[in-house]
């Protein structure tokens, strides 16, 4: 068959979106088919997300200050030594007599502890208050990520592709709880530097049936980690019998992280 | 329909193509694979190295510390909490040297006077107690004693 360059190029031209068209309807079906498989469907092995949904208690009335958690915090996730970068850290809160305003300070997220700085007489009440993401059930971080570097897993972790994070700064300025921060150029990890960095519970040990570092090192049981799905979880019973509070209800977040022992209303 | 109408939609559709073609080059494969993410992450974040190892791992070796820290006051201590992170001690037991902090200060960190620590928690003032000698010297951290 012989035909003239003019017409090759113009029965190539009606070939391609036919060809085209058939491949992306291919696609069209698979990712149709992909999206009805994911609630069955899912990543690593023997680990199965759909059966679990985890929830983490914070005990202030139980909390020393000793700042062990953001020590080991720091360790198992690589986050720089120096003050500013925390995925937990621990605040006091203290209220002196005669006076109506609360006063909060966090040397160094707690890391060296808690120096003494006003006299027992001076203060009406006082207790520290250990904070991480919140792993909101609604979460505006996720919401505000333009690239979907973000999401939420469905055992109810929030956490950050470092590889896909364009470090914008959204998600950290959405955060209310300021459980964000941007991790250092000269950070120890180097994919992760210029991304946004939080709290993941330590998806690394919780998906291996282990609990978060901060949980496996508080000395007296201020920390407590669980699995809603599993019933037989202390979790569910500390839930259950106690009056709990989170931190900014307000906001609309639905965080995971409760509190037992704050006062819910001056707490943030 | 005119000619001019035909050449513009061939264009058009043309960088269609070209945009979809460079598209499913870019947005890596597993993009929507369980949300508007990359899935791969998910087992990237799992496959992270742990480093704290548990307190039963230490039972393996350290018999004596282990069973008079499980029957003492420090029992809700973990070993990692004042030894460290201790995964790579595990995993290679002869190779690696544990450090341990002693200093009172160390101590301090969690038993020093403090009006914001809860009132039953046993604490101390450093400054008046023990006449500088480090706590270890007479407490058995791992089966401590105090009135």
């Amino acid at each position: 068959m012989k035909s003239t360059r003019r017409e090759f190029i113009k029965n190539f031209g009606k070939i391609i979106p036919v060809v085209f068209f058939g491949l992306s309807f291919k696609k069209f079906i698979e990712t149709v088919s992909a999206k009805e498989n994911a609630s069955t469907h899912h990543p690593g092995g023997d680990y199965d997300w759909n059966q679990h949904y985890y929830a983490f208690v914070v005990d202030s009335t139980k909390c020393i200050g000793c700042g062990r958690c953001v020590v080991a915090c720091k360790e198992e996730n690589d986050v720089p030594k120096e003050p500013f970068y925390f995925r937990t850290w621990v605040e006091r809160y203290v209220w002196l007599n005669g006076e109506e305003e609360v006063k909060v300070d966090s040397p160094n997220g707690g890391f060296n502890g808690f120096p003494v700085i006003y006299d027992e007489k001076e203060i009406r009440k006082s207790y520290y208050v250990p904070k991480l993401c919140n792993q909101c059930d609604r979460p505006p971080c996720v919401q505000v990520c333009p690239v979907g570097a973000t999401y939420k897993t469905n055992d109810g972790v929030v956490l950050v592709d470092e590889k896909y994070c364009i470090g914008c700064r959204y998600c950290i300025q959405a955060c209310p709880y300021g459980a964000r921060y941007l991790y250092p150029k000269h950070g120890e990890r180097e994919p992760r530097r210029n991304t946004a960095d939080k709290c993941t519970w330590c998806y690394h040990r919780i998906t291996k049936g282990l609990k978060p570092a901060c949980v496996e090192v508080c000395p007296v049981g201020a920390r407590k980690f669980g699995d809603l799905k599993n019933p037989d979880d202390e979790i569910n019973r500390i839930l259950d019998e106690n009056r709990v509070d989170v931190l900014k209800p307000e906001a609309g977040t639905r965080p995971k992280v409760f509190y037992l022992g704050i006062d819910g209303a001056e707490v943030r | 329909m005119r000619k001019i109408h035909v050449r513009v939609a061939m264009v058009y559709i043309v960088i269609a193509i070209i945009f979809l073609i460079v598209r499913s080059f870019i947005v890596p494969p597993s993009f929507g694979e369980y949300g508007w993410y990359r899935g791969d992450s998910v087992s990237e974040i799992m496959n992270l190295s742990v480093k704290h190892a548990g307190s039963y791992s230490c039972s393996n070796c350290h018999q004596t510390e282990y069973k008079a820290w499980t029957t003492g006051k420090h029992s809700t201590v973990n070993c990692e909490s004042c030894h460290g992170p201790l995964k790579y001690h595990v995993d290679d037991p002869g190779g690696s040297k544990v450090e341990v902090n002693a200093t009172r200060e160390f101590c301090g960190l969690c038993h020093n006077e403090n009006p914001s620590r809860p009132e039953g928690f046993p604490q101390i003032n450093l400054e008046s107690h023990g006449n500088g000698f480090t706590c270890v010297t007479c407490h058995n951290p791992h089966y401590p004693w105090f009135d």
